[in-house]
C-alpha cells in the first residue's frame, strides 16, 4: 500500500516536472527538440548519412573538375553548368540503383520517423497537398536520373526535416507520390529514392 | 475647462496620427482606397529606406508585364531603390530563355534604373537561381543584408533544415538593427483557402523570431494580397499575386485577415523612417488596396511602445 503510494507519489512528481520544462520552453519561446533515437536506430541513421556523404564527396570531386559559377552568373552560364555536371556525374554512377543509399533498414527507419511525425488531421494535410495539390507527376522515379526542372519542388516540412537523418547540403528530400526522393540540388539528379514513404 | 482642452488636444492627435479602432496594430490612411488613380500615401523621405516587394511573379504573362508597369509608374513618384522577391520567381521551366522571359523583359525597366533585386526560393523554383546575376542572393539560400537602420532575412522555406535554423539563430542573435524584416515563400499566417497557415514553419521559425524581435514577416505562395492582425508581437504580410492570382480565395470572416484583397495582382511599396514603417498596396490598376504605418514594437524581444 505505502509502495503503492509512494510511487503514485514519485509519478506525480516526475509528470509535474515534466510538464514545467514544456511550459518553459513555450515561454522562452525555444524551438522543439526532435525526440531522442534507440542505440540501434542510431546506427542506421549513422549508416544512412555515411551512404549519402560518398555520394556528396563524388560529385564534389566532379564539380571541383569543372569551371566555377560566379555569384552573378547569366542564366546561360546557370544551365550549361547544370547539364554539364549532370553528364558528369550520371557517368560516374551509370551502375547506381534504388536503394543505394536508402537501404531497407533505413528506409523502414524513415517510413516511422514521417509516421510519428504525421498524425491525425496533418497526416491527411500532407496527403492532400503531395497527392492531390502538388505538380509532380511528371517526376520519373529513376534513380540517376533528372529531376524535371519544370515541376514543382514541394516544401519538405520543418518539423520533419529536423527528425530525419541530416544529408549533406548539397542533398535534398523530396516528397513525389507516395515515395521520398534524394535529389542533388545543383545538377537536379536523383541520387535514391524509397517508396511507401507517405503515411 | 481643463477636461475639455486635453480633450479637444486627443481628439486632433488621433485624427492627425490617423489611429483607428478596428487596424489591429497598424494605422490605416483612409483617404488610400478613394484616390484611384495612384496616389502616394507615404512619406518619401530620401532618408527613408524605400522598397517594393513582390511575390509568386514569374509566369512571364502580360499581366505580369500590366504590373510590372505600374511598379514603374510608381517610381518616378516614390523612387525605390530595392525590390524583395518572396519566391516561385520562375514557374515551370528554367531554361536560359525562360530567365529572359519570366524576370528580364519584365522587368528590365527597373533593373536599368539599376533596382536591386533580392529573391528568396519558392517551391517552383530551383536551387541554381542562387547564382542569377540579378537575384542577389551571393550564392547562397538564405542571406542576410541591411539597408540603413533595417536588417533583411530572405529565408528558404522551402526546405528550413538543422543547419538553415542554426544560421538563423546564429545571425539574429548577434543583430543590433533597429528593424529586423524576414521575407520568404510560405506564410507562416494565412487565411487562404488552397493553402492556408504553413504551420509546421511557424512552429521551427516563430520561436526564434519572438526571441529575437523580428519585427515585420513578408510571405508569399498564396497568390492574393493579405495583412494578417499581428501575432505574438510581430506583423505578418502575404504578398504573392505579382504574377497568378487566386480569385476569392481569401477565407470571408477569417479571425486573422486585418485586411485582404484578392480581386486583382498586387504589390507593396514599403518605407522605413526611424521607428516607422510606411506600407502601400497597389493592384494592377493602380488602386491603392490597403495602406498604413506600423509603430516598431521591440528591441530584442521587449516592447518599445
Amino acid at each position: 500500500m505505502k509502495a503503492n503510494m509512494r510511487s503514485e507519489q514519485l509519478l506525480a512528481i516526475v509528470g509535474i516536472f515534466v510538464l514545467c520544462v514544456v511550459a518553459s520552453a513555450r515561454i522562452q519561446g525555444q524551438t522543439p527538440a526532435p525526440p531522442q533515437l534507440s542505440p540501434a536506430d542510431k546506427l542506421i541513421v549513422e549508416d544512412f548519412e555515411k551512404r549519402a556523404k560518398e555520394y556528396s564527396k563524388m560529385r564534389e570531386a566532379l564539380e571541383e573538375q569543372m569551371p566555377k559559377l560566379s555569384k552573378e552568373a547569366k542564366p546561360e552560364e546557370i544551365q550549361t553548368h547544370k547539364k554539364q555536371f549532370q553528364d558528369r556525374v550520371r557517368a560516374a554512377r551509370a551502375g547506381a540503383k534504388p536503394g543505394d543509399v536508402f537501404t531497407p533498414e533505413a528506409a523502414t527507419l524513415i517510413r516511422k520517423m514521417i509516421k510519428d511525425e504525421f498524425k491525425g488531421k496533418e497526416r491527411v494535410e500532407l496527403r492532400d497537398t503531395v497527392l492531390k495539390e502538388s505538380d509532380t507527376k511528371a517526376v520519373p522515379l529513376r534513380v540517376n536520373y533528372p529531376y524535371p526542372e519544370s515541376q514543382e519542388l514541394l516544401e519538405m516540412p520543418p518539423t520533419l526535416l529536423l527528425r530525419l537523418p541530416q544529408l549533406p547540403k548539397q542533398l535534398r528530400f523530396r516528397f513525389v507520390s507516395h515515395s521520398l526522393l534524394i535529389v542533388d540540388r545543383e545538377n537536379g539528379l536523383i541520387v535514391d529514392y524509397m517508396t511507401n514513404a507517405l503515411p | 475647462m481643463k477636461r475639455v482642452i486635453s480633450s479637444l488636444i486627443l481628439v486632433i492627435l488621433l485624427a492627425l496620427t490617423g489611429v483607428n479602432a478596428q487596424n489591429n496594430g497598424a494605422r490605416t490612411n483612409p483617404k488610400a482606397r478613394s484616390n484611384p488613380p495612384f496616389t502616394l500615401t507615404l512619406p518619401n523621405k530620401e532618408s527613408g529606406v524605400r522598397f517594393l516587394v513582390i511575390g509568386d511573379t514569374g509566369t512571364g504573362t502580360e499581366k505580369q508585364q500590366e504590373l510590372a508597369q505600374v511598379m514603374l509608374r510608381v517610381r518616378q513618384m516614390f523612387p525605390f531603390e530595392f525590390a524583395l522577391m518572396l519566391g516561385d520567381n520562375m514557374y515551370g521551366s528554367e531554361k536560359a530563355a525562360d530567365y529572359k522571359k519570366k524576370f528580364e523583359d519584365i522587368y528590365r525597366p527597373l533593373l536599368d534604373q539599376k533596382v536591386k533585386f533580392y529573391a528568396s526560393l519558392g517551391n517552383h523554383d530551383e536551387s541554381n537561381q542562387r547564382f542569377y546575376e540579378f537575384f542577389n542572393m551571393d550564392g547562397q539560400e538564405y542571406y542576410r543584408f541591411s539597408k540603413g537602420n533595417v536588417s533583411f532575412y530572405s529565408l528558404n522555406s522551402n526546405y528550413m533544415d538543422k543547419k538553415q535554423v542554426e544560421w538563423l539563430n546564429d545571425k539574429m542573435a548577434a543583430d543590433t538593427a533597429t528593424w529586423k524584416v524576414a521575407f520568404f515563400h510560405h506564410p507562416p499566417y494565412s487565411s487562404g483557402a488552397a493553402h492556408g497557415s504553413d504551420t509546421k514553419l511557424r512552429q521551427i521559425i516563430e520561436p526564434i523570431f519572438i526571441k529575437y524581435g523580428v519585427n515585420v514577416v513578408f510571405a508569399g505562395h498564396e497568390h492574393f494580397y493579405e495583412r494578417i492582425k499581428p501575432q505574438k508581437g510581430i506583423y505578418y504580410f502575404i504578398s504573392g499575386s505579382g504574377g497568378k492570382l487566386r480569385k476569392g480565395d481569401v477565407k470571408e470572416g477569417s479571425s486573422l485577415t486585418a485586411k485582404a484583397f484578392d480581386k486583382d495582382m498586387s504589390f507593396m511599396l514599403v518605407e522605413v523612417d526611424d521607428n516607422q514603417m510606411h506600407f502601400q498596396v497597389v493592384s494592377r490598376t493602380g488602386e491603392t488596396v490597403d495602406s498604413g504605418i506600423l509603430m516598431h514594437q521591440r528591441k530584442n524581444g521587449k516592447s518599445t511602445s
